[in-house]
């Protein structure tokens, strides 16, 4: 695969396209899970490590974290993979799983994923209240806050007039969680 | 600027360093500013964890569709004998008949070749910023759902050449669909310009491409039928003939 075929599927991935997703899942899958089995990871195991890797993978590409990646998407979801099982089995053979990492991704962020964590009290209102807002708003805040987008290109791609109009619209989003969320508070 | 700015510069990635002297000196002294930038901090974080609950239970969706996909793991063993023996002679015929017989799909990646920009050209390093030529950029660099996103946005999308780029980069991500919906009316159009005319006949042939990466055979057929006899239209007459070898 050449690189620029990897750089075409990272944009599929950052376009949020669901069937380069689910060919990237269903490609890699049985061998990953062969992978698993030298390190006596029960199947069922490792379809859980593995989607975790994805959404790993999903997340850096979302954060242009490998807009220049050289190596296959698949060797890079394996390297996410092997260090999500040294993660979570505490393996005896450290070493020799850290040996296996070798490539340019170890410099990356692989423990993104944010679904274990504890939220505060705000945190959970807000996720409560983001699903009250419209799709307006919650489209612009998904651009600007989870896909990178920046402030011109959002106003391009939605159709904005200008920039200026799309910034009062993103405050009015955002004040209108936050009125969301003072007003539980009282 | 003010220091709402600064927060979405913040976001953004682009803060100077000089913003960045500003920001840090705002975060110890302005607790308004703290508390707006916790706020969008946290709406940050929740986005993202929204997303990733969405794509996990995207993700379970694959799994249990490769899952049911497999039953004939239950099968006995003297059964699998069998059915591996039919496998194999059913493999061969295939791929004797698909060396001689291409499928549809073989045929399609033969023959699509995004057509080549010949309305805007590229200078590297020079940094034009209207939204046509970024989409052209895009599309040269072939990131066509990008290019896609910007040719809808340009000052005059309905011009035949933005059209037409614009099917282009749907055949490139293998939506055929919305491809036909923009090329089929390019290439029965009898009122173009001057300046028009050559992307007629060269929407018929991407047309029948399309047909084909659809599916539909008979259309296709007849597209490129029509290319294959078509009186004074020589554009990619030969490969029409050699495709409809396959397809009759």
């Amino acid at each position: 695969m050449s690189d620029n075929n990897s750089k075409n599927i990272i944009d599929l991935l950052k376009q949020g396209d669901k069937l380069t997703l689910e060919k990237i899942y269903t490609d890699n899958r049985e061998a990953f899970i062969n992978f698993s089995k030298k390190y006596n990871i029960e199947k069922y195991d490792a379809v859980d490590i593995y989607q975790d890797a994805i959404l790993v993978l999903r997340e850096n590409a979302m954060r242009g974290k490998i807009d220049n990646l050289n190596s296959t998407i698949s060797t890079y979801l394996f390297a996410i993979g092997k260090y999500k099982i040294f993660h979570s089995y505490r393996l005896k053979s450290k070493t020799e799983l850290m040996n296996e990492i070798n490539f340019e991704e170890k410099k990356l962020d692989f423990d993104v994923n944010l679904l274990d964590e504890e939220l505060t009290n705000q945190q959970k209102l807000l996720k409560e209240y983001f699903n009250k807002l419209g799709d307006r708003c919650k489209n612009v805040l998904k651009l600007f806050y989870y896909q990178g987008y920046t402030l011109d290109e959002i106003t391009e791609v939605l159709n904005y007039s200008s920039k200026k109009v799309l910034k009062s619209q993103k405050s009015r989003c955002v004040k209108q969680l936050k009125d969301l969320v003072n007003k539980s508070y009282e | 600027m003010n220091n709402i700015d600064l927060i979405d510069k913040y976001f953004e990635n682009s803060l100077s360093p000089k913003e960045q002297l500003k920001f840090k000196d705002l975060l110890q002294n302005d607790k308004e500013f703290v508390k707006e930038f916790a706020f969008q901090k946290d709406l940050k974080k929740i986005i993202s964890i929204k997303q990733q609950e969405d794509l996990k239970s995207t993700l379970q969706q694959f799994e249990n569709k490769l899952q049911n996909k497999s039953p004939f793991l239950i099968f006995q063993k003297k059964w699998l004998v069998a059915a591996s023996i039919s496998l194999l002679i059913a493999v061969g015929i295939w791929s004797v008949k698909n060396t001689f017989f291409p499928s549809t799909e073989d045929l399609f990646a033969e023959n699509f070749e995004p057509y080549r920009n010949i309305v805007q050209p590229i200078v590297r390093g020079e940094s034009i910023n209207t939204i046509e030529y970024r989409a052209f950029v895009s599309y040269e660099n072939n990131e066509y759902y990008k290019a896609i996103n910007l040719f809808n946005s340009v000052k005059n999308p309905s011009k035949t050449s933005t059209l037409f780029y614009k099917a282009m980069s749907y055949l490139a991500t293998n939506n055929a669909s919305e491809a036909i919906e923009i090329l089929l009316p390019i290439a029965t159009n009898k009122n173009l310009g001057d300046s028009e005319i050559d992307f007629k006949e060269k929407a018929n042939w991407y047309l029948a491409l399309a047909y084909l990466k659809n599916g539909d055979d008979k259309k296709a057929i007849s597209q490129f039928s029509f290319i294959a006899n078509h009186p004074s239209s020589s554009f990619k007459k030969e490969e029409s003939i050699h495709v409809l070898k396959y397809l009759k």
